[in-house]
């Protein structure tokens, strides 16, 4: 399933990955409020200012996008489903479910009592009413693909029949595509002025201002409200790394979206500073059977480009060492990952022409590629290293937009990806559904891949991670993708903040924000 | 003058049809379809349909074209193709920052630009005047980028005179205001500062020399006297410089938004070429031009102030 943080993702790295090259992050560390950012020692902080990086998409959540409006549709509504900090599924306004024995019908049991702000109740009637939206959604729509149909089974209990097994349903209703809105606003399409949930704080609308700074104040009687320690929260999207780090020394912002290449000067002012892996850099072979490019069906030609760049170099160089250098994309931190298996394409130029020639292509290739500023960062790289393997790229120049459209018809392409924090969902999202990212997922193509993937779908769960590490160990050997290293998103936050990065989120919903 | 302002009325409405139409289908040419950009790339093609039927790009652009002028010159720019509110509402919130920052960085420049520019004229070759000369080449040659965090490590994050950003209302405090736009309307107006000074110096230097005021000083005038008749006939090059400065800021103080994180109209221009906004692009295309007409004419009627011989031309 898609999620259109990818894009988000792809900005974020980018940015940060530009900036730190470009050192432009010239900030003088200094005492003068920089260590206590509004108030961070001491007494206890009463107002969160958080520095987002980018504005929210969208008030409707079938249209938000989960990349970073995650911390604003947190403020407001309520999911049915939400994460814990391991990302597994746990109750919100669904306080209970249950898969049917042949997972294809989900019942949910819903809390009761609950109001959104317009004074409509929650119910059984609401929830069916948000789950249709959402899967009608153009952004939330995906999540809900193997949803078939939802139905109200009394005043708080609902049903879905899915049409297919999906083991990452609830992950990804957890992550931000089960926000509940009052079904009278989704009816008058209201929320595109603002929201109308039943989230733990009311917007501040008077205070707000839009694409500039979004206010909002806690309820008193919210059902979850422990959870939601800050009385004021104030989100600011600030795009600009080095604008939000002034902000952060400043005292002006008290937790930050961070670039790492500031990690010194943020210990330096006492600050935490909590990473976690978010998005995956490497090459996508979006046409690994051939039929575009005959060489990229050969397994050995794909070995070889791995084997040929030089992934803990573009790390440092270009990721500012922000990351772990990797050719998987089971997140490094998770239980798929195999690190005995990094050092299977350490770089060997040597090697990899050795490949190449094994494979007839001796003398290279041609091949298309798509470029775009945001990827600019990584084309020296890429240029230097396809050219000592005699692989002639053409470069076509196009903006972001255009790139994410035509990309998946190049046979490949670079690619900054987010991950997810479910395997399941990495499974679906990276292998075998197509995405603009993942567009020929051509698993029928090869039968090994096929036959385990199938084994991972029809597995229990204490058996699914046996498989897909099985599954990830032939991805690699196949070289699937080349990925070069898993990028961490980092966030500053000061004494007294405490930040829970949660993979698949590009900034934390409100709920991982916590006093500490 | 009832003629001199008819004609700049109607060449300045011109100018406003001419740049508004050609932004109007340039937009339209260089975004193609605007969906994708606005909803992603995994809405389906009915959703993409739906969005074009909402905005109204499914219809013939000549049509589109005749809705958006017939408007437009009532004051209405359509609503935002992305928070689909008002054009006008995220105007009427941006407008003024952006205005606050670059009228107070014009005023500094003026006020700065003619003090530097007289002292430096009066005495050519002094100290003053070899500063102002390094000085006009150095800040040319220094990115606005540079200069605006230059400022804000010293005087922000070092002395804590002011906040590092943000922009403060003055409904709220004006004192807050003040010290929310003095970083940036500074950052703003040291380039504009030297260009200022150094027309005023070299306008200042050539009048200085003609025979009527070598006249003026035989006949014994004061040396203030003569300086204000030398800085009269100096002064239309520089306020021309200014007003283009102005212009120039308006348009140009995106970095300076970026950096001190205002929400102006620069900031408001990126999201919306990024997003495929068009009807705020078009909406921030004609105020920007309409600022462009009203400034070119206070100058001419300043000019014709300055120097009547302006006014017949």
């Amino acid at each position: 399933m898609t999620r259109t943080r990818t894009a988000a993702a792809l900005v974020a790295t980018a940015v940060a990955a530009a900036t730190a090259l470009a050192g432009c992050t010239g900030a003088t560390p200094t005492t003068s409020g920089g260590g206590t950012g509004g108030g961070g020692t001491g007494a206890q902080i009463n107002d969160l200012k958080a520095g987002v990086f980018l504005d929210v998409t969208s008030w409707d959540p079938a249209l938000a996008d989960i990349g970073f409006d995650g911390p604003y549709l947190s403020a407001v509504y309520d999911p049915l489903v939400s994460l814990d900090n391991a990302a597994k599924p746990i109750p919100a306004l669904a306080s209970k479910w249950e898969y049917s024995a042949d997972k294809l019908t989900l019942t949910m049991d819903l809390r009761t009592g609950v109001k959104f702000d317009d004074g409509q109740a929650f119910d059984a009637k609401a929830a069916v009413a948000n789950i249709k939206h959402l899967k009608a959604g153009a952004r939330s729509g995906q999540a809900y693909l193997n949803v078939a149909d939802v139905t109200a089974k009394d005043d708080d209990t609902i049903e879905l029949k899915l049409s297919k097994r999906d083991d990452s349903l609830l992950y990804f209703m957890g992550l931000g595509r089960s926000w509940m809105a009052s079904p009278a606003a989704i009816e008058s399409d209201a929320l595109a002025q603002g929201p109308v949930g039943s989230g733990p704080y009311t917007f501040d609308k008077g205070a707000s201002a839009p694409q500039s700074q979004y206010v909002f104040k806690k309820k008193e009687n919210h059902w979850d409200s422990a959870t939601f320690p800050f009385p004021n929260v104030t989100l600011f999207p600030i795009t600009d790394q080095t604008a939000s780090f002034n902000a952060m020394q400043g005292g002006q912002l008290n937790m930050q979206f961070a670039n790492a290449a500031n990690n010194a000067k943020a210990k330096e002012a006492n600050w935490n500073i909590a990473s976690k892996p978010s998005s995956w850099v490497g090459v996508q072979f979006a046409d690994r059977t051939g039929t575009q490019v005959k060489a990229l069906g050969e397994q050995k030609v794909r070995q070889a480009i791995a084997y040929a760049f030089d992934s803990a170099g573009i790390l440092s160089a270009v990721g500012n060492n922000s990351g772990t250098a990797t050719n998987q994309l089971w997140p490094v931190d998770g239980k798929v990952y195999d690190k005995s298996m990094d050092d299977k394409y350490k770089t060997d130029m040597a090697k990899a022409k050795a490949l190449l020639a094994e494979a007839g292509y001796a003398q290279g290739f041609s091949v298309k590629m798509p470029m775009s500023p945001i990827f600019q960062a990584w084309q020296p790289a890429a240029n230097q290293t396809f050219g000592e393997l005699g692989i002639k790229v053409e470069w076509v120049d196009m903006a972001m937009p255009d790139y994410q459209k035509n990309a998946p018809t190049y046979p490949m392409f670079l690619a900054v990806i987010a991950m997810s924090g479910n395997d399941m969902a990495t499974l679906s999202d990276q292998v075998t559904t197509s995405q603009w990212y993942n567009p020929n997922p051509s698993v029928d193509k090869f039968p090994e891949v096929k036959a385990l993937v199938d084994q991972v779908e029809k597995a229990d769960e204490a058996q699914q991670t046996d498989l897909l590490k099985q599954l990830n160990t032939k991805l690699v050997d196949l070289a699937w993708w080349d990925v070069w290293y898993q990028a961490d998103n980092t966030y500053y936050s000061v004494q007294g903040i405490k930040v829970q990065p949660v993979t698949g989120m590009m900034f934390p919903t409100l709920r991982f924000i916590q006093r500490g | 003058m009832f003629s001199f302002i008819a004609k700049r009325l109607v060449s300045g409405i011109v100018l406003l049809f001419v740049v508004a139409t050609g932004t109007f289908f340039l937009a339209h040419a260089a975004i193609g379809d605007p969906t994708p950009g606005l909803l992603g790339n995994s809405a389906t093609a009915v959703q993409q349909d739906a969005l074009r039927h909402k905005i109204g790009v499914d219809r013939p652009l000549l049509t589109q074209f005749w809705d958006w002028l017939s408007h437009a010159v009532t004051g209405d720019f359509g609503t935002s193709w992305r928070t689909f509110t008002p054009v006008n509402a995220d105007l009427a919130q941006r407008l003024p920052v952006t205005l606050s920052i670059v009228v107070f960085a014009t005023l500094l420049s003026a006020v700065f630009g003619v003090i530097i520019g007289v002292a430096c004229g009066l005495r050519p070759g002094s100290v003053l005047d070899r500063i102002l000369k390094f000085a006009s080449v150095v800040l040319f040659a220094l990115p606005g980028y540079w200069v605006a965090i230059v400022l804000v490590n010293v005087f922000a994050l070092g002395l804590g005179w002011f906040n590092a950003v943000g922009y403060v209302d003055p409904v709220v405090s004006v004192g807050g205001w003040i010290q929310s736009i003095t970083l940036p309307s500074i950052a703003l107006a040291l380039g504009a500062i030297v260009m200022v000074a150094e027309q005023l110096r070299n306008g200042f230097l050539e009048i200085n020399n003609q025979d009527y005021v070598r006249t003026l000083r035989a006949r014994g005038l004061s040396k203030g006297r003569v300086t204000r008749h030398v800085l009269r006939n100096a002064s239309p090059a520089a306020l021309t410089v200014l007003a283009m400065m102005f212009v120039g800021l308006l348009g140009g103080a995106i970095v300076v938004e970026l950096v001190f994180y205002l929400p102006g109209i620069g900031q408001l221009t990126q999201q919306s070429s990024q997003n495929g906004n068009i009807p705020v692009l078009l909406g921030l295309t004609v105020v920007t031009v309409v600022f462009v007409v009203v400034i070119n004419f206070l100058l001419d009627l300043v000019l014709g102030w300055v120097n009547p011989k302006v006014r017949d031309r």
